[in-house]
């Protein structure tokens, strides 16, 4: 059983999402790092990028695979972690702790689409 | 769609907790619990990966040996009894129909291992000149389970299972006496670039010998760990770096083409071609190349795309083959890598990632 936050909200591309005031902190889930299994790369768009919902911000590769990072809202990055893009491997071993990029969040009617915990838990249980 | 077909140690690969994927129309492992293992676990110790969607074709007769040397580029007629061949298979334009392996067994009975997706093409394809020869061509895919053990202990745990086995040489074959149901043979090949086995045999024995290998806790391994050793040791992959459209000439194959044979399959269309492409193994600092990223020179010109990329586990960077225009390319030892519109810089190298750990 893969580990699921109460308090944040998630996306159908296994995405988490933290909103504290007017920032979304975005990450991987737990589900999604161990799909992907040993992660070596990752791709992060710079502090001031624009970001439109729905759209690639990054990817996150690992041995075999690439996988695209969606943003669900609309904003400006306002941080990104550099750590996470200089020691990948790490979100295997934390994936809430290794978080990926911070944003404005412009429309915050956007985050309404998002899952709760219960609702991803249960997303997750129907793959 | 069709269903998938899957192998005899299906079951076993569900018990294991694999991740199974379609696989040229199979229903196979790509990975168990950790594909970085499965890789280490080759190149230190030994794994072993269920093969037996691959394609057994065997010949029988006083023109066996005739039939085999004129369908493939390399020389069969010349390799002693009791070894393994490495060919391609070309079209009558010097197109790649396959690439396969021969075992001799004699003259007058030989096995034919050819790639899981192309079975009913080259059957075919082969059928067509086998006619023309007095000797018996049979398609025995169905009758054979296919085991692939690989690294440096695997001589060492195979005898312990098979106390018949030699301590044979690399690219050599040694039939299995004790075993009735069909010809069963082991031989020392792969696609790892580790020293190595391969065992062709009837569903029950490979199904025995699976779970005997997983009881001495020989690591299982999948298509995905498969995929980055050979990419490592530079094997080329049909559908990838080899296809019907392009020579072996043109696909670092020129030291399987031997052209001092009487004929060939395709060797009129191949003297007469001149090389269009080169095939180049490339390695990065930075970034991960994959299949179908454009190869660019200095000016930002595309020369070329790679054709097999992945993350090297062995040297932690990223790796690639990649096929590049024969006009357009000059030698250069530094090219660049469009990955995702940003350009990565990378080295042409001139050797294999992993060389020189195969039985001489």
């Amino acid at each position: 059983m893969s580990k699921i936050i109460d308090g944040y909200l998630y996306t159908e591309e296994h995405e988490w999402i933290h909103v504290e005031g007017e920032t979304a902190t975005i990450g991987i889930t737990d589900f999604a790092q161990s799909s992907l299994g040993d992660i070596v790369f990752v791709e992060l768009p710079e502090e001031g990028e624009e970001l439109e919902a729905g759209n690639s911000f990054g990817v996150v590769e690992s041995i075999k695979s690439v996988s695209d990072l969606y943003t669900p809202l609309t904003g400006k990055v306002v941080e990104k972690n550099s750590t996470v893009e200089e020691t990948p491997e790490n979100l295997n071993e934390d994936p809430y702790g290794g978080w990926l990029i911070k944003m404005s969040v412009n429309d915050s009617s956007q985050l309404d689409s998002l899952m709760d915990s219960n609702a991803y838990k249960e997303f997750c249980e129907s793959l | 769609m069709s269903e998938l077909k899957r192998t005899s140690l299906y079951q076993k690969h569900l018990e294991l907790k694999a991740k199974m994927v379609d696989f040229g129309g199979w229903e196979m492992p790509i990975q168990y619990q950790n594909l970085k293992e499965e890789v280490i676990s080759v190149r230190e110790r030994v794994g072993v990966f269920d093969v037996s969607h691959m394609g057994e074709f065997y010949v029988t007769g006083r023109q066996a040996l005739d039939f085999v040397d004129y369908i493939v580029t390399n020389d069969i007629r010349s390799a002693a009894p009791g070894k393994a061949i490495y060919s391609p298979m070309l079209n009558e334009q010097g197109g790649i129909v396959d690439d396969l392996i021969v075992y001799k067994v004699s003259d007058s009975e030989l096995f034919i291992c050819v790639n899981a997706a192309n079975i009913e093409k080259d059957f075919s394809a082969m059928s067509q000149f086998a006619s023309k020869f007095d000797c018996k061509f049979e398609n025995l895919s169905q009758n054979y389970s296919l085991l692939a053990l690989q690294g440096p202990q695997s001589f060492q745990v195979l005898k312990e299972l098979l106390p018949e086995i030699n301590d044979i040489g690399y690219y050599s074959i040694q039939i299995l006496e004790s075993e009735k149901e069909v010809k069963s043979f082991i031989a020392r090949t792969g696609y790892t670039g580790e020293d190595g086995f391969e065992i062709f045999g009837s569903h029950n024995f490979i199904e025995r010998l699976w779970s005997e290998m997983m009881d001495k806790g020989v690591q299982p391994c999948g298509l995905g760990s498969r995929d980055v050793l050979r990419l490592e040791a530079c094997f080329s992959l049909y559908g990838n770096e080899l296809n019907d459209e392009l020579t072996p000439l043109e696909t670092g194959l020129k030291w399987t083409v031997k052209m001092a044979k009487d004929d060939f399959v395709g060797k009129k269309a191949l003297s007469e071609s001149e090389p269009r492409y080169r095939l180049v193994k490339l390695s990065l600092e930075k970034g991960i190349p994959r299949a179908g990223y454009p190869v660019e020179d200095d000016n930002g010109q595309q020369i070329g795309v790679i054709t097999s990329g992945s993350m090297s586990v062995c040297l932690g960077k990223g790796i690639a083959l990649a096929r590049l225009d024969k006009n357009l390319y000059q030698d250069s030892e530094k090219l660049n890598i469009n990955i995702r519109n940003k350009i990565y810089p990378a080295v042409v190298n001139k050797k294999p990632f992993i060389s020189g750990r195969t039985k001489s």
